[in-house]
């Protein structure tokens, strides 16, 4: 599929862009292939994707959720129609399983678009020539799924029905009489065609009309005999067969021309079937995970309010907790600061997320946000050291990858840094960092560079945002409990990102964390010690 | 004596209170497809309209691997079947029920119901969780189900209350006496019994290997050895003898083995059949049925 295509594999997995896709993926093949030819939004189709994410939002404001769930089942129950109606078009004569595959696609059909009467945003699947063909089907139809070749598609099946019906009952009934005058004779019941008489059981010659297959010591192996009568009701049942097979063959090909005059609009039908499946698939996502619908724009700041990592919001709902929504205003480059687990990984992630989704073209979890669309999302620090590779170092790693994103010739681009240069010395890491900011900003990039470095933000000119913190020191847990003190955690740190003027020193409540994830004391203590002498 | 095969294995069957019956055989040709037809032709004669399939292939013409002539399976209108849409017969018509996305060896899988009488060839999802859910939605379509099992395939029995009978015959093996030992083996495999509460029991996760119970017996294990259900005991033949005479093997949900059928003539050899039969039954210690001689041990 072609969505992730302003992310590299790297920056995909950082902020889950596969999640995504599953996410928005639609429940039925006809969804799956009109989803696989969707491309992310470029820079210039500012106008298309904020008209597609407004088309979705109101398709999610004016359904319910009930609504989009039972369209939802409807299209993941839907048999694949496509290959029967190519085959059709191509002049083969469709099996019953494709006469059945095409009745419940076009049952299908109409359902969707009675849920989609009097909505201009949903496409109707239903076209005159779904009409046309699901009529020339529905004699077949038999209970409320099924099909079935019926007599009354034509007289001259039923007639050749009757008649094999009759040379069969004939054939049994010659049959059934050799076999119980076989039973009969022999004391015993015979089901199989093949079957061992005991000699110890025979007081005389074996009963006329059966056959020695195999003899042996003790017993016969034999199977009945097909005398005149059978040969001769066996070879009308057989004749009475063929004239089936033709006669079924006849309407078979009658229905599949109805299906091969109308293969073009059928075609299409499934098209807007599954265009249907792909915008229900969007707008249950709108609905679910509370998305609005972005300003798409072609040249402003990338800012919003109440942004949500919704991977990271749902794994936290799963524990019972809750995500700290964030705001982010990027004009061109910003740094981020804050303690260790504050949450700034989290808010270049959200901001990825953001992007990814006014990308492609559906509501954003935000409020009131602004996105321009970006031909290039890239992460750069950590989370993607380990996937390139044991000859490079984490810092060279990063300087590749950087270097690369940097000579990219791209108009747009939204670049995430994640404390980026971290494994160098503070004051070179920091030089580089001031300097990529700068480069970046030259280069009309939106960037956001999450760190722990001082005066980044100063020394390049960029406005500085920073996490909140802890509240207090936060109480170990009584037992060496990792989630309980997370939690602890959880509860003590303010997540809120605010933008801050002084670009002073700034805590990183690294000590405090040590110390509540279960360092000891002695070593924290001493820890607090070096930090007050420092100071 | 001669006795209504078909019947007498039904009644097994249906006295169980199961729903549905699979035949599990030690081989290939061991009269698996003729014992299901007797049963087949039982549930007809007792009214009940009873749904088919297969793990895998079966009731096909002609034996997919040597080309020989097997027993087919002619079906009377009502019959349901789940098999695979490339074998579905294209005449006469079927009534087509549903469209399944599991697959199989010639296709996706179809539910379908027989209006014609004709012959028809089995072709079952080959994964235990396939068979489970073709076994689940012919459930809901008929009132019993038959299924054409496959000694390699018995992780389909897993988690079903079905009743099993198991098919021998002079096909799988050399002599008879391997013949009785084989069937012994898989039908004591197959009734492993249930643990008993407050019995000491040691519980296998997973599978009991060769490995697993050689060093179980090495050690001297006296507690209960105890897996989810006898499809997890992946031994056969003598080590599975072996293990069970050396171990107290328990289960926590046990099978239900109804009968067993012998078939003493094989594609290269036949053995005497009331010896087999004879044998097979002491063997067993389970109803044990000659198809082929309408007889009963």
């Amino acid at each position: 599929m072609k969505r992730d295509e302003p992310l590299d594999t790297l920056s995909a997995q950082a902020l889950d862009a596969a999640w995504l896709r599953a996410a928005l993926a639609p429940a039925s093949p006809y969804g799956d292939r009109i989803f696989a030819e969707l491309a992310a939004f470029r820079p210039g189709e500012e106008v298309a994707a904020s008209a597609r994410a407004r088309r979705i939002a109101r398709i999610a404001q004016r359904f319910t959720p009930a609504q989009l769930d039972a369209a939802r089942e409807v299209l993941r129950n839907v048999p694949d129609a496509a290959s029967a109606i190519a085959r059709a078009s191509m002049g083969d004569t469709l099996g019953d399983a494709n006469l059945l595959e095409l009745q419940r696609f076009f049952d299908a059909c109409e359902r969707l678009d009675a849920l989609a009467e009097n909505d201009a945003d949903l496409p109707r699947p239903a076209s005159e020539a779904v009409r046309v063909c699901a009529r020339a089907l529905e004699l077949g139809r038999a209970g409320r799924f099924g099909f079935y070749l019926a007599d009354g598609f034509d007289d001259g099946l039923t007639r050749a029905r009757a008649a094999f019906a009759q040379a069969q009952a004939e054939y049994d009934a010659v049959r059934g009489r050799a076999a119980a005058a076989v039973a009969r004779a022999l004391g015993r019941e015979i089901t199989a065609n093949e079957f061992i008489v005991m000699r110890a059981d025979l007081a005389g010659p074996l009963p006329a009309g059966v056959r020695v297959v195999r003899e042996a010591p003790t017993y016969l192996l034999c199977e009945l005999d097909a005398d005149e009568a059978s040969l001769g009701a066996l070879a009308r049942r057989d004749e009475a067969a063929s004239a089936v097979a033709e006669a079924e063959e006849v309407v078979r090909a009658r229905l599949t021309s109805s299906v091969r005059a109308h293969a073009a609009a059928l075609d299409a039908a499934t098209r807007a079937f599954g265009e249907c499946d792909v915008f229900i698939a969007a707008a249950r996502f709108t609905q679910l995970h509370r998305c609005s619908v972005a300003e798409i724009v072609a040249d402003g700041p990338f800012a919003f309010e109440a942004g949500r990592f919704v991977p990271l919001e749902l794994e936290l709902a799963r524990e019972g907790r809750s995500f700290t929504a964030i705001g982010m205003h990027l004009d061109d480059v910003a740094v981020l600061t804050g303690p260790n687990m504050g949450g700034k990984s989290v808010c270049l992630r959200t901001c990825g997320f953001v992007a990814l989704c006014a990308a492609y073209g559906v509501p954003v979890p935000a409020e009131r946000a602004s996105v321009p669309l970006f031909d290039e999302i890239v992460w750069l620090g950590a989370g993607t050291d380990a996937e390139m590779g044991g000859l490079l170092s984490s810092f060279a790693r990063e300087v590749v990858r950087l270097r690369d994103a940097l000579a990219r010739e791209r108009v747009r681009r939204l670049v995430l840094l994640d404390e980026f240069a971290r494994t160098t010395t503070p004051r070179e890491g920091r030089a580089l960092l001031v300097a990529v900011l700068g480069r970046l900003r030259a280069l009309g990039a939106r960037a956001l560079a999450a760190t722990h470095l001082d005066g980044v933000a100063d020394a390049a000119g960029a406005r500085h945002f920073a996490v909140r913190g802890l509240r207090g020191i936060p109480e170990r847990p009584a037992t060496d409990d990792l989630h309980a003190a997370l939690v602890t955690l959880a509860e003590q740190m303010d997540y809120t990102i605010e933008e801050v003027t002084h670009d002073g020193a700034r805590r990183s409540d690294a000590i405090a964390l040590a110390a509540l994830l279960g360092l000891d004391d002695a070593l924290t203590a001493r820890a607090y010690d070096v930090l007050d002498g420092a100071s | 004596m001669h006795v209504r095969v078909g019947d007498s294995i039904l009644a097994l069957a249906l006295a169980t209170g199961a729903r549905s019956l699979f035949v599990v055989g030690t081989g290939k040709n061991v009269g698996k497809t003729v014992a299901m037809r007797a049963m087949y032709d039982a549930c007809l004669a007792r009214e009940i309209l009873p749904a088919l399939t297969s793990i895998g292939r079966d009731g096909e013409a002609v034996d997919a691997g040597d080309a020989q002539a097997k027993p087919r399976l002619f079906l009377r209108p009502g019959t349901i079947v789940a098999t695979a849409r490339d074998v579905l017969p294209r005449s006469p018509a079927s009534e087509m029920l549903a469209l399944s996305t599991l697959r199989t060896a010639a296709g996706t899988l179809v539910y379908a119901r027989v209006r014609h009488a004709a012959h028809y060839e089995l072709v079952g999802p080959p994964t235990a969780s396939g068979i489970r859910e073709a076994v689940a939605t012919l459930g809901s379509l008929a009132p019993y189900v038959i299924v054409d099992g496959a000694i390699d395939r018995i992780a389909a029995l897993a988690g079903g209350e079905d009743a099993i009978v198991v098919a021998c015959g002079a096909s799988a093996s050399n002599t008879l006496d391997e013949t009785v030992a084989d069937v012994r083996a898989l039908v004591a495999r197959l009734c492993v019994p249930k643990l008993e509460r407050g019995n000491d029991a040691l519980r296998i996760e997973g599978a009991l290997t060769p490995s697993i119970a050689a060093e179980l017996i090495r050690a001297g294990e006296r507690r209960s050895v105890v897996v989810a259900d006898p499809t997890k005991i992946a031994l056969a033949g003598h080590a599975a003898l072996h293990a069970l005479e050396r171990l107290d093997l328990r289960c926590e949900r046990p099978l239900n083995v109804v009968a067993v059928t012998v078939a003493s003539i094989g594609r290269d050899r036949s053995f005497e059949p009331a010896r087999l039969l004879r044998d097979v039954a002491a063997a067993t210690g389970v109803p044990t049925f000659d198809v082929y001689a309408a007889s009963a041990a």
